[in-house]
């Protein structure tokens, strides 16, 4: 029987996939921590049985935080500045999850520049600002 | 079993995950929540993430990503504020996409150039529907909730046809004329196909029309928090031709880019609770890389049928709730 032979597999869609896939799983480990951390600490300013109750009576977004120690809707740096509390590490561990995606895509465009594909490269960079200057929008707003 | 043998890291997260939850179960006292049959926030959090697990599962092989089967159910179903449930719809859209993003790539089944090429529009369009989001639901409440339910209601129905029209029969689609636009752009790919155990050639066609629908599928993605991986399967495989297994792998890959964007709206409308979103984030990992290696082995057609049943029932209550909700009127049965 005539055995056929696998395609080459581009590095450039390697080197993306394995960033995003190894940032992926540090982010999922750093949200179990999150998790286990929320339960367990006392005196939060975030309580997350309060969360949980808040959020399954069907609160809207506003009266959920405005009923927490916070009192505010919090931004990025008001995670900040509670980092060590359990429910900032949980967003910190999802932020990294998504924030990988913008260095993940300029060092897939540098090896699809090295491939002689510079209308993808170029696409890449594109995407990849994008990705990162998404976040920092609301700061300039 | 034997997925887990081959990807050590799949194995340390899932006995990691396990842990906790155990952990949480045996040690933390935990009060049962108000309305929620007793149940305490360490089982809601836990039949979250179970949950989570196997919408993974499906999605990936889906090929739609887990927030079209994730935000109408819990729309359609909870009380949960929308905005919330939107916002964690992007989590799970995104996050079983950016596990996959790895086992795709290295079996080549996702295309990166389709990746790149489709990428920009979506993230813009994501971006977009997102902010219109917010300032929707800031400026109408829960008029803007109601108004979103039929909305939502009326694309799952539209979803579900074009799944039904775009069924098996485009596995591996075949277009006469070949691409100007596409041969410039060296748009033409090679995988290894499984099932047949040989390579499957295939050119890609209707360039300038794919990356407008993509803006489109991002802005809806980001404004529903669906994500856009239903519909980016349709527009690589009906609209560019793309084999039925590629157009899954690169629309996981696509959408997770694109979710990345439209998730920081949220994020900044305080809408992302993590505690909420951290089992099902867990759940679409876990089952993003069992349903990323399962993929490669069998034949996505037979999952999207299942899909288009639970899209039809969920878009019916998503309607009769949106209906309810804005004439302040009681539709039974439903």
């Amino acid at each position: 029987m005539n055995k056929q032979k696998k395609p080459p597999i581009p590095i450039s869609g390697v080197v993306y996939g394995e960033i995003i896939y190894w940032c992926t799983c540090i982010s999922a480990l750093v949200v179990i921590f999150g998790t286990i951390r929320s339960f367990l600490e006392v005196d939060s300013k975030i309580p997350v049985e309060y969360l949980l109750n808040a959020v399954f009576e069907g609160r809207s977004v506003e009266s959920v935080w405005a009923g927490s120690a916070l009192q505010k809707v919090p931004d990025a740096l008001t995670y900040l500045a509670i980092l060590s509390s359990g429910e900032a590490v949980t967003v910190a561990g999802i932020s990294f999850g998504i924030l990988s995606v913008g260095p993940a895509i300029f060092f897939s465009a540098a090896f699809m520049w090295r491939s002689k594909n510079e209308f993808f490269a170029v696409t890449a960079l594109l995407s990849g600002t994008f990705a990162v200057v998404a976040p920092f929008v609301f700061f300039l707003i | 079993m034997m997925i887990s043998k081959r990807l050590p890291e799949l194995q340390l997260l899932i006995v990691c995950t396990i842990s906790c939850y155990i952990f949480l179960e045996l040690f933390v006292a935990s009060a049962a929540l108000d309305g929620l049959f007793g149940f305490t926030g360490v089982d809601i959090i836990f039949i979250s993430f179970l949950l989570s697990f196997f919408v993974a599962i499906i999605s990936v092989v889906a090929g739609v990503g887990g927030g079209v089967i994730f935000t109408p159910l819990m729309l359609a179903f909870t009380s949960v504020d929308t905005l919330i449930i939107r916002s964690t719809g992007l989590v799970v859209a995104m996050f079983s996409g950016l596990v996959a993003s790895g086992p795709f790539m290295r079996k080549g089944l996702a295309d990166i150039k389709l990746v790149f090429l489709g990428a920009l529009p979506i993230l813009v369009g994501g971006f977009v529907g997102s902010m219109a989001a917010v300032s929707l639901s800031q400026h109408l409440g829960e008029t803007g909730d109601s108004i979103v339910r039929i909305a939502l209601g009326l694309l799952l129905l539209a979803i579900a046809l074009v799944f039904i029209v775009g069924g098996a029969s485009t596995e591996y689609p075949e277009h006469g004329k070949r691409s100007k636009l596409a041969d410039k752009l060296k748009l033409r790919h090679m995988y290894w196909e499984d099932t047949l155990q040989k390579p499957v050639k295939y050119n890609v066609h209707n360039v300038k029309v794919a990356v407008i629908l993509l803006f489109v599928v991002g802005f809806t993605g980001g404004f529903f928090g669906l994500g856009g991986g239903w519909a980016v399967v349709p527009v690589l495989n009906l609209v560019m031709s793309v084999p039925l297994k590629v157009s899954a792998a690169t629309s996981g890959v696509l959408l997770a880019m694109g979710n990345s964007a439209a998730i920081w709206p949220y994020i900044n409308a305080g809408a992302l609770i993590g505690v909420v979103a951290a089992p099902w984030m867990l759940g679409q990992i876990i089952g993003g890389i069992v349903g990323a290696h399962v993929l490669s082995g069998i034949k996505a057609a037979f999952v999207r049928k299942l899909l288009i049943a639970m899209l039809f029932l969920t878009s019916l209550k998503l309607l009769s709730r949106g209906i309810e909700g804005l004439f302040n009127i009681s539709i039974p049965f439903i």
